[in-house]
């Protein structure tokens, strides 16, 4: 006999307040939802990708109250009270590219673009640590994280591009 | 890594060429990536959308006794429960890649893998789906599990037992005089190699959302399916008694890798969800997730055990190849025999070798069946072959740099045709490993590098060897879609003739609009490659209009009649042919009206940059004004269809292998690799301290995005080298269902590439380009492999299978006692 998992009736719906990119949200949610599914089904932030739902693959990284995180290994009821950060939230006032999705860009740092959003907040919570990171650091500050596509090759040039240009004057 | 970062150097420019080929163009896919707005599978769907979840089998063998669901259709969130007798009560088996083989996509009877769908839910969300697969009972009862090759190909336990066999597949291809080679050479050099199963995981998994309209009685299926418009690999209105026109398959504009995994595992799913629909009426969305992926997703690739003579004579040349090999394809042979007789299209790599025997056996065993992936067999051949040249030359005592030389196919020799009919179309590949060798001599064996001989010797010292093994790798590329009928055949292959190919062409369409704007249309899907940029590229190039005029989108497989797609290195390639024909056929038609509109003869007139210009009076009408006149009419002379038709059929010399039915490849790309690898004989680690290559795929009409084709490609044979291997135990089941079993190259993994470019055009395709995005998936793991018997050389010890992973290489070091 298999283990029966909870039903609708079991679970009480919990109330939560974060701040999304800025923006207070308030919503009620199962204990069981995972912050991944949260962000995407719940608020439509589809920036959020699930990769593996077990934290190793990265996609789904977000930063909660600055820190990385993987957002498939945090229930929502645990980011009760954090201000959370999406790739959603990145675009410039005036609608430009975030300096390190336009480095993504130029240096051809993407391909099929499912790891996409989880190495651009990864390489944001790298560089407001190490603004000036070595290969050594952007190789420890991104190993948690999987691309496929890229050989990892260009995510370096991206990475040290906008390093770069955030030290120009 | 305090490496400085190497120039790369610029590729040459084939002058005749116009602006935008060969340009670094940026990709027009990224804005919407990189700001979270790409929508991927996972993002379609509505408020009507239920979701589905599947029971799968805990065990490897076993009868399905009972299933009893009525604890999980009384749960409130139950939507519907369908098992494998449900289907089988209205519809018929999924596509088998050998017709005597049936596959259910719920098991019926038996269960042969762990992890094979034996009963779907749909449910009101995710979550409670999964609740619900909870509360499905089954009663099975356990059957003797077989999961060795070996032992399966005895037939002890059979799988199938209305085939009566485990060998779903057998065939000896004999090319010259074997025998008589292997009898008269001076020396025999014979070894076993084995290659463990592995795959490419898209970072998205296979998902789809179907949707059944009762009113038209026909179905909208959104899935990140490869070969979505295939008619041959989409077999769902076969399978679900439908017209094809029925049954319209739709590619997400954006889907997050394949590497040929997404093929056939969409299959399953795209069913049961088209099934389920129908049945509820609403919508039903099914997104893989990561574990049964692993565990049952039906995408493990090539999994060999090979056996591979030399003939060798004195002088060093080779005389013959005798090669012979098991392939566990798991509990179904889903895919066909495509990936055992691929390598047959580069049986002898870059060697002239006259005389060849291949023989290949498909055994069934209790595992998750193969699918597609990248390379599709070649790189295991690749590492057999580069081995035994490899181990012969060492066993010889010849130097193992100068032997490979001594046999290489010269260029006055191109294009070749190889002794299992396929023709090598350009390259010179003894040059192209004597500019490797050159740079790797210049920066790493000088004071300072990498090999240089004094750290080298200290490293030893420490229990560090390092060495690399320079070699040429071929991609066989642009790949037909003839050959691989070869097992579905009723008469034999004898009776086949040259007029009875049936090539898919490539299906493309452009449509100007008054605006001057082009929306181009294409047969098939993507999966990262960026397809929209190279179209928009291509297109820009030939109409001379600027890039921002121009949008790509993708067809559904109703409007796609006879088209291959997005497989085997095809597309640059099809894609160039096709938007080279059409906008030929255009250009054409755009002179004849603005012919009628300036009253004047169509031969006089030129297209230019987005006009048609008549140079006597400057008059000039726009493609926005004449696409206006145009649709004043009946707007068919700006709207076009063009089938772009497959470059191989055009060459005569192809015809040998047309006939044969073996495998054609119309373009074959080329590489030297040369990875410099450090073993550390106490744990048995390999590290790539820096990986060499150079990479030839004719033309590059993207230089950015042929290198990072060449970079992934690396990175995944990298991670084949060293790091993947799905792993069973003795009853079956599976050991490697995470992402922490199954090891993916992280960046941690992956060393710094030095790229070298060079470009000898193909002379078969319109601009001299061929496909290339598998060739460092085929080469990198046999250049690890003979990289890693360099370094081990002064111990007198090597490698003989894939993945070298610590745990094996410390078991095989201590085998030949050189340490511990």
């Amino acid at each position: 006999m298999q283990s029966e998992g909870p039903t609708i009736s079991d679970t009480h719906l919990r109330d939560i307040d974060v701040t999304l990119n800025g923006a207070d949200h308030s919503m009620a949610v199962e204990p069981r939802l995972k912050l991944s599914d949260f962000l995407r089904d719940e608020v439509g932030l589809r920036s959020v990708r699930v990769g593996c739902e077990h934290g190793v693959c990265g996609a789904c990284t977000v930063l909660v109250d600055g820190e990385c995180i993987k957002s498939c290994l945090m229930y929502a009821v645990e980011a009760d009270g954090a201000s959370i950060e999406t790739v959603e939230g990145l675009r410039q006032d005036d609608g430009s590219l975030h300096p390190i999705q336009e480095s993504f860009y130029l240096e051809h740092a993407l391909q099929c673009g499912f790891c996409t959003s989880g190495f651009i907040m990864a390489a944001k919570g790298l560089l407001e640590s190490r603004p000036d990171p070595d290969r050594r650091a952007i190789r420890e500050g991104l190993a948690g994280n999987i691309c496929q596509c890229t050989g990892y090759q260009n995510i370096y040039r991206a990475v040290e591009r906008v390093a770069a240009d955030m030290e120009e004057p | 890594m305090s490496v400085e970062p190497e120039p790369q150097p610029v590729p040459a420019r084939d002058p005749d060429l116009s602006d935008l080929v060969d340009a670094s163009i940026r990709r027009v896919e990224d804005h919407r990536i990189l700001t979270g707005e790409a929508k991927y599978i996972a993002d379609f769907g509505n408020d009507e959308t239920l979701h589905a979840a599947l029971l799968r089998s805990p065990h490897a063998h076993a009868r399905i006794d009972t299933i009893d669901v009525s604890r999980g259709e009384d749960h409130p969130g139950c939507v519907l429960v369908l098992t494998g007798e449900d289907l089988a009560a209205e519809y018929d088996p999924m596509g088998c890649g050998i017709t005597a083989f049936e596959e259910w996509p719920l098991a019926v009877d038996r269960v042969r893998f762990a992890g094979e769908p034996v009963a779907l839910v749909v449910a009101t969300d995710r979550y409670v789906a999964e609740d619900v697969v909870q509360r499905i009972d089954v009663s099975y009862d356990r059957l003797d599990a077989v999961v060795d090759v070996r032992e399966a190909r005895k037939d002890e336990t059979v799988l199938h037992k209305d085939v009566g066999t485990n060998v779903a597949a057998a065939e000896v291809f004999e090319f010259g005089q074997v025998d008589d080679a292997f009898e008269t050479a001076d020396h025999v050099v014979e070894r076993t190699y084995s290659w463990e199963r592995a795959t490419g995981l898209p970072l998205e998994t296979a998902g789809v959302v179907a949707e059944y309209d009762s009113e038209t009685d026909s179905f909208d299926i959104f899935s990140n399916m490869q070969l979505h418009t295939h008619p041959g690999r989409n077999t769902l209105p076969q399978v679900l008694g439908y017209d094809p026109s029925a049954v319209r398959l739709h590619c997400p504009e954006d889907i997050g890798g394949s590497f040929g995994t997404k093929i056939t595992s969409l299959q399953r799913y795209c069913y049961l969800a088209a099934v389920a629909s129908r049945k509820i009426g609403r919508p039903v969305k099914f997104i893989e997730d990561r574990v049964e992926n692993l565990q049952g997703g039906d995408v493990h690739g090539s999994d060999r055990e090979y056996e591979v003579r030399l003939a060798v004579d004195d002088d060093g040349s080779i005389r013959g190849l005798d090669m012979s090999f098991l392939d566990d394809f798991g509990a179904y042979p889903r895919f066909s025999i495509h990936s055992v007789i691929k390598p047959l299209a580069a049986v002898c790599g870059p060697y002239d070798i006259e005389h060849i025997r291949y023989g290949y056996e498909i055994v069934l065993t209790n595992k998750t069946c193969q699918t597609v992936y990248r390379g599709y067999g070649m790189p295991q051949h690749t590492f057999a072959l580069e081995k035994i040249v490899d181990d012969a030359a060492r066993e010889l005592g010849i130097d193992q740099t100068a032997f490979r030389r001594r046999n290489y196919i010269e260029p006055d020799q191109m294009p070749f045709k190889i002794p299992s009919k396929n023709v090598y179309d350009s390259g010179d590949y003894p040059a192209a490993l004597d500019r490797l060798i050159d740079v790797i001599d210049e920066k790493e064996r000088r004071e300072g590098g990498l090999l240089d001989p004094s750290t080298v010797a200290e490293r030893r010292k420490e229990g560090k060897y390092r060495g690399t093994q320079p070699s040429v790798f071929l991609e066989p590329s642009t790949g037909g879609n003839d050959w691989p009928d070869r097992m579905r055949m009723e008469d034999p292959i004898e009776s086949f003739s040259r007029d009875q190919v049936d090539e898919p062409p490539e299906h493309f369409r452009a449509e100007v609009h008054p605006d001057g704007t082009v929306t181009a249309s294409l047969g098939t899907d993507s999966a990262g490659q960026g397809h929209q940029t190279l179209v928009t590229q291509l297109l820009s190039d030939e109409l001379g209009i600027p890039i921002d005029d121009i949008e790509v989108d993708y067809l559904h497989s109703g409007q796609v009649p006879n088209e291959m797609g997005s497989a085997a290195s095809r597309m640059t390639v099809m894609l160039s042919g096709a938007v080279a024909g059409l906008s030929q056929e255009l250009t054409a038609n755009l002179k004849r009206l603005a012919a009628v509109e300036m009253d004047c003869p169509v031969e006089v007139l030129e297209y230019e940059r987005g006009a048609v210009i008549n140079p006597a009076d400057g008059a000039r009408l726009t493609l926005g004004e004449l696409a206006t006149v145009d649709q004043e009419d009946d707007g068919t002379l700006t709207s076009l269809t063009h089938e772009y038709g497959f470059p191989g059929t055009d060459v005569d010399d192809f015809d040998d292998a047309y006939v044969n039915k073996l495998p054609i490849f119309a373009t074959t790309a080329f590489s030297v690799n040369a990875p410099i690898v450090e073993v550390d004989v106490e744990t048995g680690a390999v590290d790539i301290l820096r990986y060499y290559t150079l990479h030839d795929a004719g033309t590059a009409v993207n230089p950015m995005m042929l290198e990072g084709q060449v970079h992934g490609a690396t990175a995944h044979g990298i991670g084949l080298a060293l790091l993947q291997e799905f792993q069973y135990n003795d009853i079956g089941q599976p050991v490697t269902t995470t992402l922490f079993d199954y090891l993916l190259p992280s960046i941690d993994n992956i060393p710094e590439m030095v790229l070298l470019q060079s470009e000898t055009p193909s002379p078969f395709t319109v601009n001299g380009s061929k496909g290339a995005a598998e060739g460092g998936t085929i080469a990198a793991p046999a250049a690890v492999a003979i990289s890693v018997n360099a370094a081990l050389e002064p111990l007198d010890s090597d490698i003989d299978r894939i993945p070298i992973s610590p745990k094996y290489l410390r078991a095989r070091l201590r085998g030949s006692g050189s340490t511990e």
